[in-house]
């Protein structure tokens, strides 16, 4: 896999003092086979099939009524392609896109039980180094927004001084960022999560795409990603509660 | 990252479809068209296949060719050649292959009895 110059220095946090959080129910597999990108391409909603080795792209698989199965990292190794999700929500993504494969050269392995996964937050990371990832010995680590990296580590050999994960929450809740399991769930389609980077507009057909293009075209989204106010807003709306102010997807 | 390299992670399992006997049919127009495009040269066969992807999740894949390296039945339909993927045999028994004619042009059209839905343009169902 190449190495790519290193986004500030060094991969942990010794240097950069950037917060880490544990992402204790993430989950990793590992895609290979000539037709992986284009079978990924045509389930998801991210354009995909340009993505190159050294690069990441995030995108969303969505059933029929565009609601959202997992919202997946790509991480392009060269050889395969190493996907970072959700694990309750691993069981699904098999079953929807592993009885699609037919007869094209696509095959999955689970390695989630071989890796941890970690978030740094609060990061700034530079536009020019979004989508792009870097390895280090066991560690990998990719700055998946401007904001936020992804890291994974082979089991053991993670980042230390880890912050509660509760820390990581009440920045999202601060700077609005959806995450998996809160707000990216499968009762929301990607625009009700805040989610609509990862919708290309002029890719080709995908499950789901015909709700959400009719939505895009006519500025209807219906519930959106909102910061409210934790004691007024109602409790069943909220999904990430802080203290003061909390996420919620309410209509706008 | 540890990526399993040493085969230290086990493959998911996939599911696999039962292979069925295809039957299908070709309606007369669309036999007309495929005279049009084979010519008297017979050696060369219908492909057709199903992909994944579009809007219902399935992708008709229909090509001209003169052999494939996928594992395909070999059917004759009033002397068409026409090869069928083994791995998509589940989703195409019993179709027909139609042909009709569009102002905004015509194409193939698959009716097909397995499909629960299909998308506006035809080229996908699920």
């Amino acid at each position: 896999m190449p190495i790519l110059p290193a986004v500030v220095g060094s991969l942990f946090p010794e240097v950069t003092s950037l917060p880490i959080a544990a992402l204790l129910d993430a989950s990793l597999t590992l895609w290979r086979g000539k037709d992986v990108l284009q079978f990924i391409d045509g389930l998801s909603t991210n354009k995909v099939t340009e993505l190159q080795s050294g690069q990441l792209i995030r995108t969303i698989f969505t059933d029929s009524n565009a609601k959202i199965i997992d919202c997946v990292t790509l991480f392009h190794m060269g050889e395969f392609i190493v996907t970072a999700g959700h694990f309750p929500f691993l069981e699904k993504l098999l079953k929807h896109t592993s009885r699609r494969i037919l007869g094209q050269d696509v095959s999955i392995t689970d390695i989630t039980q071989l890796n941890e996964l970690f978030i740094e937050f609060d990061c700034t990371n530079d536009c020019a180094d979004i989508g792009a990832f870097s390895s280090e010995g066991e560690n990998t680590r990719g700055n998946i927004s401007g904001n936020m990296s992804l890291i994974v580590s082979s089991k053991g050999n993670g980042p230390s001084n880890l912050e509660n994960f509760e820390i990581f929450n009440q920045w999202r809740i601060d700077n609005k960022i959806p995450w998996h399991g809160y707000e990216i769930t499968n009762s929301f389609h990607p625009f009700a999560c805040g989610l609509e980077e990862l919708v290309h507009q002029q890719k080709g057909c995908y499950i789901g795409q015909e709700i959400l293009a009719r939505m895009h075209s006519r500025g209807k989204q219906g519930k959106l990603l909102s910061q409210v106010d934790t004691l007024t807003c109602k409790p069943s709306s909220i999904t990430t509660m802080g203290e003061t102010q909390s996420l919620a997807i309410i209509r706008c | 990252m540890d990526c399993g390299t040493c085969d230290s992670a086990d493959p998911v399992q996939m599911v696999k479809p039962e292979v069925i006997d295809v039957n299908l049919t070709i309606s007369d127009m669309a036999k007309n068209m495929l005279a049009d495009a084979f010519g008297d040269d017979r050696s060369h066969a219908l492909l057709v296949g199903v992909l994944s992807g579009g809007c219902s999740g399935y992708m008709y894949d229909l090509q001209i060719v003169e052999s494939t390296d996928q594992d395909c039945q070999e059917l004759s339909v009033d002397g068409f050649r026409v090869l069928v993927p083994k791995a998509s045999s589940h989703l195409l028994d019993g179709i027909e292959i139609d042909y009709v004619e569009k102002l905004m042009g015509g194409g193939f059209k698959i009716n097909n009895p397995n499909a629960d839905s299909s998308c506006g343009c035809g080229e996908s169902f699920s």
